[in-house]
């Protein structure tokens, strides 16, 4: 701007200022579409447009209707703005209504009063009439997440040494265009731990370290790879970050009750296996999203393949889900569980907040109501709410023909056990009752026989009072132990007899699924007026989000007659995974590098939209994304390209130039460091204690609430509603975090405060705060102190007799480090003076009868400081 | 917008500028804390914060503390608050109308009158029995509740009642919403504390200071009777003190080399911050918790030389400590079952009234001198009373009383509730409370109304349903407030 101009005549200054106001601070033209409309979307097109009446008869979304005006007359005379009644209003607070929370900034107001200044122009003609699809406008449609992936060569750099892969090329250049250069590469040591916690989450042990350290073959680094790579812990690992976007849980949620969801840890398995074969991922989503299209009806007799389709459908059954719960309105719970599966699906595979559009327009992105709906409908015929399958019906028996037929065997046995003991009650019973009868005065007994022996609806009033009088004369199955224990043992005998014959039946196991039902009508789907379902609109068609249509979206079929079933989640999945979705690979791709480097190249991963942000290197994710399908859609391929770059393996040292202009790091001019997150903690305080259990698969080891209301693991065992006897766990307790239970309304007490996401529905990306209950957990928890305990014993099992040899082991199983000798020495002289306090206060003898010599303690705290340290924290 | 998703960027700038002022942090126990840090692009589509951080009342307040000792079992009041003439009349005989028993076996009609003698007390000149007569020198303060209703006969489904304001299991107590309605007037101390008795737990377990479906932030924290009395914020015996000490000047030294050799990574001293926040809190822990600063004269008055109840004395002076220190609410429980004389009444009665009696009314006077009484409400009941009629009839010595929620009696003092005065009646035998119910719902609104809340705003969104303490029900009982 030429700012001579201030020094001329009014009038001068009057044209200067207008052009100011017409214009953008870049220069270009304000116009409607490019800089008003996502205002007023965000603010007005509810009332003014989209919510069926038009308020105060003004309807905004198109510059030739705000020009029309409403029931006050004209809402703007172009080119002044204080004369236009729709600043007026926007400047005086009145609109939107005080009620609404959400605000215009003065920025947002000076941009339309920029527009009006500037004539308040549009773009280009505007159509005639708005339909869903030209309802986007051509600069909505033009975000850059919308577009087709596209893959383009790496830039050119100067430090050419440096780049050692074409993602390098990318980073350098995006670093030398800032004056930046990339990190030296971190040393082997540190190396080892990155790789190591990033692909299984656990340490590597120091003779992985050594070897590693000694090998100077090329290619050590490519083969440490591979190695770990096929280890059975990575898909336990990166299985977890899959189970965070999915939502899984071990529960139900929704209210207070929270039961338990059995054999969901079935799909949990499934995830890990899927990730330890790396399976490509396309047919990974294909799998979650329409496996049991995939399998012939009926399901019986499956095969393990059939069984494995099936169980992938549990993606589909993660959503918190009320609908088994007593009191709980089916009709809000349904729709519940429908609108957050929608939300799982959209955030988890497409990055977009779908489930924003349920009630409104999406307030900043193009995604119409009626785009939410036919989402919704792609899923209508599996998750039915007008014909719905309670959660326990929602299984399928992996029992064959033979096992069922043995069953019914072994269940005759037991019947015969159980008709005995009936008989026996039953004389067990009247014995009592002559008991009781023979107290009481003769002349009552007969008259309280026959009351006794008369139905209850058929006594009389005299009969019942007689009772009433006698009430010790009552007895029933209920309460025969309280006259008789010796009876009630003997019955409880038999009914254990029957229960051990029982349970030698061959166990019944069950698969949760999504199916849609057979033979009835495919339910229809309807846009509810402001998401309410008591207020059906119009009938909605699936099909792929209008923004997406010009990316050559197949349609999608209502009814898909060459299939048993709908066939639109099949069509869908194929669509999505074909390589030319937009979204899918760009998101998963994204996933993938926020998991290695901590932050994604888009650092909002569960959003792509307006409200989220913009990728830092858009051409890099367009690679990996063209690259990921190229190899695939092998994930492992993927982590191979990533971690052999120059990118993944520099130092993470910071250095003030670096922080100066880059104090987030989003360029990678160096490695961030990460805390360990919630699971990774506790696993790798088990794993350097010794105690780390590898057993994989299976039910989830429970988690109880303790004496004082921690969730700890272990077996429930209540007793009048306060915790019982401890139930032995055999090792269980120890297992990996991924095989504990995760029940939304018992988080883990030692992992929670470490960011342990809550399912409501699902986590897309984890946040790692340092608060102080995290500081008193690793000081004070019985976890931490048992693991040093344990930790200290390992040491000595393993390192000899030799103080400096047990701390120096220690050392190394914590930080996968050797300390130098200064650390050394500080850590002999901190062992000692906790030696010499325990010596002079020695402990009290415990239960076993065990002594503990103060040397054992003092390492104990040794080992208690190392394991709440930065440095186990943190990797680099 | 999806919850979990965060800007991360904007995070390491603000903990840049807020490494050194962490005590604004909360003693959030299970808090997934990241909200106190927590930063959206859009600050207003980011999702609720909740802190400890005090909050004013939507209303007038005369309470802003509450102390509940929990007797639960079911202290019998027809032995101890709510003299029956008739029943003394009719002792021995059988019991004219129709009585609802939980143990048929033991179960018989025949009444048993008060063993033990009642007197007029105090200047409001209300009747108390001979077993509590500590109550009877502070019974002026005191508004005694002779017409308790909950109406379910399990000790479970009562406490319930009487602790979440149904009798489901699984909803947030009483504490937990008025913590989350009030937040905490300290950030050093747990904002909601449960004292637990040395013997055993109390029925229901944890579920008596369970936050249900609010932030776990609003759940209570157990005081134990012995160390480490706080669990994760006082350490083990056996490493407290010098042990602790060093392992945290070592730590400090750790993580100071640590950082050394990654200067400007802002997490990292964060985190030795934190450690130092931590260790402050423990401290704070520590001289709470610190009886040996009372005088021997307030140690007498709680009845520190009578063996018997000097252990119950012990936790009421605690809570007395801890609502002095700005914690919000404080219950003290009774082991389970020990106000539970289905038998042998004679002599457990007695027994248990030992127990609390002075320490209970050595509270009330103790925080009357102090000047806390007006705004501290103190509690003082069990879920239940006991039946008129006779359970175990095998002789006098062995005989008791079956559980009776129809009416049972309990008392309230401070916070704004009118002292000196006798409330509802029961019928002829103490069986069922017939004048002025008052039951868990009134309870409840009577308490929100006294804490300053609006039973309509204090409320929580779980599943797009609102759910609230009272879900619409209740009447305040102004009857009883000064």
């Amino acid at each position: 701007m030429n700012f001579s101009l201030l020094k001329t005549s009014a009038p001068t200054l009057a044209i200067a200022v207008a052009y100011f106001l017409a214009t953008s601070l870049s220069g270009e033209e304000i116009t409607y579409e490019k800089h008003v409309r996502s205002i007023l979307k965000t603010h007005c097109f509810q009332c003014h447009g989209e919510g069926g009446e038009l308020q105060g008869g003004l309807d905004v979304r198109l510059r030739r209707l705000i020009a029309k005006g409403g029931d006050s007359g004209e809402v703007f005379v172009a080119g002044k703005p204080d004369e236009s009644l729709l600043i007026q209003r926007l400047r005086d607070g009145d609109m939107p209504p005080e009620e609404i929370e959400l605000r215009p900034t003065p920025s947002e107001i000076a941009a339309i009063e920029r527009w009006i200044a500037g004539g308040a122009v549009a773009s280009r003609p505007e159509p005639a009439e708005l339909n869903p699809d030209n309802y986007i406008t051509e600069e909505e449609r033009a975000f850059w997440a919308f577009q087709s992936v596209r893959r383009e060569s790496p830039p050119a750099v100067k430090s050419r040494a440096r780049a050692g892969t074409l993602i390098d090329q990318f980073v350098i250049a995006k670093l030398e265009a800032n004056d930046l250069s990339i990190s030296d590469d971190a040393d082997a040591k540190t190396l080892i731990r990155r790789v190591y916690f990033d692909l299984l989450g656990l340490p590597p042990s120091p003779e992985e370290i050594d070897a590693f350290v000694n090998d100077s073959s090329p290619d050590v680094y490519e083969r440490l790879l591979d190695r770990i790579l096929n280890s059975p812990r990575y898909g336990e690992r990166w299985g977890r970050h899959w189970l965070d976007v999915a939502g899984y849980a071990d529960s139900e949620g929704y209210t207070e009750d929270d039961p338990v969801r059995p054999y969901v840890y079935k799909y949990r398995d499934y995830v890990i296996r899927s990730l330890n074969d790396d399976k490509p991922f396309n047919q990974f989503v294909v799998e979650q999203l329409a496996g049991d299209e995939l399998v012939t009806p009926p399901f019986e007799n499956l095969t393990t393949d059939q069984a494995e389709h099936l169980v992938a459908t549990g993606f589909l059954r993660m959503a918190p889900d009320g609908t088994g719960i007593g009191g709980v309105d089916q009709n809000i719970a349904r729709n519940d569980v429908m609108a957050k599966t929608v939300e799982i699906v959209s955030t988890s595979l497409l990055g977009l907040t779908v489930g924003c559009a349920q009630c409104h327009n999406h307030r900043y992105d193009p995604i119409s109501q009626e785009d939410y709906y036919a989402i919704r409908a792609i899923f209508e015929p599996s998750l039915d709410w007008k014909n719905w399958l309670a959660p326990a019906k929602r299984r399928v028996s992996l029992y064959t023909d033979a096992d069922r037929a043995k069953s019914a065997e072994i269940e005759a046995e037991a019947k015969k056990i159980v008709d005995e003991r009936t008989k026996k009650q039953n004389e067990y019973i009247e014995a009592t009752f002559q008991r009781e009868l023979a107290k009481l005065d003769e002349s009552l007994r007969a008259p309280i026989t026959k009351a006794r022996s008369t139905p209850d609806k058929e006594r009389t009033a005299e009969q019942k009072k007689l009772l009433k009088e006698h009430p010790s004369v009552n007895v029933s199955a209920g309460s025969l132990y309280l006259y008789d224990k010796k009876a009630a043992d003997e019955l409880k005998k038999m009914d254990d007899e029957a229960s051990r014959i029982r349970a030698t039946k061959p166990v019944e196991e069950f698969v949760r699924a999504v199916w849609e039902s057979r033979g009835k009508a495919l339910p229809a789907t309807f846009l509810f007026h402001r998401g309410d379902f008591e207020q059906p609109k119009q009938q909605v068609a699936p099909r792929e989000l209008a923004v997406l249509t010009s990316a050559k979206a197949i349609d999608l079929p209502a009814n898909d007659e060459t299939l048993p079933t709908s066939g639109r989640r099949l069509a869908y999945a194929t669509w999505l995974t074909s390589g030319k979705h937009p979204l899918v690979a760009r998101v998963i791709v994204n996933r993938i590098w926020l998991n290695h480097f901590g932050r994604g190249l888009v650092p909002t991963p569960g959003d792509f939209g307006a409200l989220g942000v913009e990728p830092t290197h858009p051409k890099l994710l367009d690679w990996l994304a063209s690259e990921f399908i190229a190899n695939g859609w092998s994930i492992k391929q993927l982590h191979r390209l990533i971690m052999t770059s120059t990118t993944y393996r520099q130092a993470s040292l910071h250095h003030d130039e670096g922080d100066m202009v880059d104090a987030d790091n989003s360029l990678y001019w160096r490695m961030s460091v990460r805390r360990l997150e919630a699971e990774v903690l506790r696993d790798t305080a088990l794993a350097v204690s010794g105690e780390l259990n590898n057993k994989a698969f299976g039910p989830a080891v429970p988690v109880m609430a303790d004496r004082v209301g921690q969730f700890v693991v272990g077996k429930e065992n209540l007793n009048a509603g306060r915790p019982g006897a401890i139930v032995p766990m055999k090792g269980e307790d120890l297992r990996r975090s991924i095989y504990i239970e995760s029940r939304r309304s018992r988080p883990l007490s030692v992992m929670a405060p470490f960011d342990l996401p809550r399912m409501e529905p699902n986590c897309t990306s984890r946040n790692a705060s340092t608060v102080s209950p995290q500081s008193l957990m690793l000081m004070n928890s019985d976890f931490a102190l048992t693991r040093a305990k344990r930790f200290a014993e390992r040491i000595q099992r393993d390192a000899g007799d030799d103080v400096s040899a047990q701390l120096a082991l220690a050392w190394q199983l914590a930080f996968a480090a050797t300390p130098n000798n200064e650390e050394l020495a500080e850590a002999v002289a901190f062992v000692e003076g906790q030696t010499k306090h325990f010596a002079a206060n020695p402990a009290p003898e415990s239960k076993d009868k065990k002594k503990v010599a103060p040397a054992d303690e003092a390492l104990a705290s040794f080992c208690h400081a190392l394991l709440s340290s930065n440095r186990f924290l943190y990797i680099d | 917008m999806n919850n979990n998703d965060q800007f991360q960027s904007t995070r390491r700038h603000f903990l840049a500028s807020n490494a050194m002022s962490l005590s604004s942090v909360a003693l959030a126990w299970l808090l997934n804390q990241d909200n106190a840090f927590a930063k959206s692009p859009r600050p207003e589509l980011a999702r609720k914060k909740f802190t400890l951080d005090a909050k004013p009342a939507q209303q007038p307040a005369r309470a802003n503390a509450m102390i509940s000792l929990w007797m639960q079992g079911g202290p019998s009041h027809l032995d101890m608050f709510d003299p029956k003439p008739e029943l003394q009349k009719y002792d021995g005989q059988t019991f004219p109308g129709e009585i609802k028993y939980d143990n048929a076996a033991q179960a018989s009609a025949t009444v048993l009158g008060s063993p033990w003698k009642f007197k007029k007390h105090g200047q409001c000149g209300t009747e108390l029995s001979e077993l509590v007569p500590h109550l009877a020198n502070v019974i002026d303060d005191v508004c005694l509740i002779r017409s308790m209703h909950t109406g379910v006969n399990n000790h479970g489904q009562s406490i319930q009642a009487l602790n979440t304001g149904q009798i489901l299991p699984g909803r947030p107590v009483l504490g937990s919403w008025l913590t989350f309605g009030l937040g905490s007037e300290t950030q050093d101390l747990p904002a909601y504390v449960a004292l637990i008795d040395p013997g055993q737990l109390p029925v229901m377990g944890v579920e008596n200071w369970n936050n249900g479906y609010l932030p776990a932030l609003y759940q209570g924290t157990v005081v134990r009777p012995q160390e480490p009395r706080i669990l994760n914020l006082t350490p083990p015996a056996r490493i407290k003190g010098e042990v602790q000490a060093r392992y945290l000047s070592y730590l400090e030294q750790l993580n100071k080399q640590h950082l050394e050799q990654r200067p400007g990574e802002l997490d990292l001293e964060a985190r030795i911050a934190s450690y130092e926040l931590a260790a402050k809190m423990q401290t704070a822990a520590k001289e709470a918790l610190d009886l040996s600063q009372e005088t021997a004269a307030t140690k007498r008055l709680y009845g520190f030389d009578d063996p018997a109840c000097k252990e119950f004395g012990e936790r009421c002076l605690i809570a007395r400590r801890m609502v002095e220190r700005g914690v919000r609410c404080v219950q003290v429980f009774t082991e389970n079952q020990r106000w539970d004389n289905h038998n042998n009444i004679r002599s457990a009665l007695p027994s248990a009234c030992k127990k609390v009696d002075q320490p209970s009314a050595a509270l009330l006077a103790d925080l009357k001198q102090r000047g806390l009484l007006d705004t501290t409400l103190v509690h003082w009941g069990g879920e239940m009373g006991r039946l008129p009629v006779i359970q175990n009839n095998a002789g006098p010595a062995k005989v008791g009383r079956d559980h009776n929620t129809y009416g049972f009696s309990m008392w309230l003092a401070g916070g704004g509730v009118r002292g000196g005065m006798t409330y509802g009646e029961t019928d002829d035998f103490g069986h069922k409370a017939v004048e002025n119910v008052v039951n868990h719902y009134d309870y409840h609104a009577t308490l929100l109304h006294l804490f300053g809340l609006d039973p309509e705003e204090l409320k929580f969104e779980q599943n797009n349903r609102e759910r609230s303490l009272l879900e619409g029900k209740g009447r305040v009982v102004h009857e009883i407030l000064s």
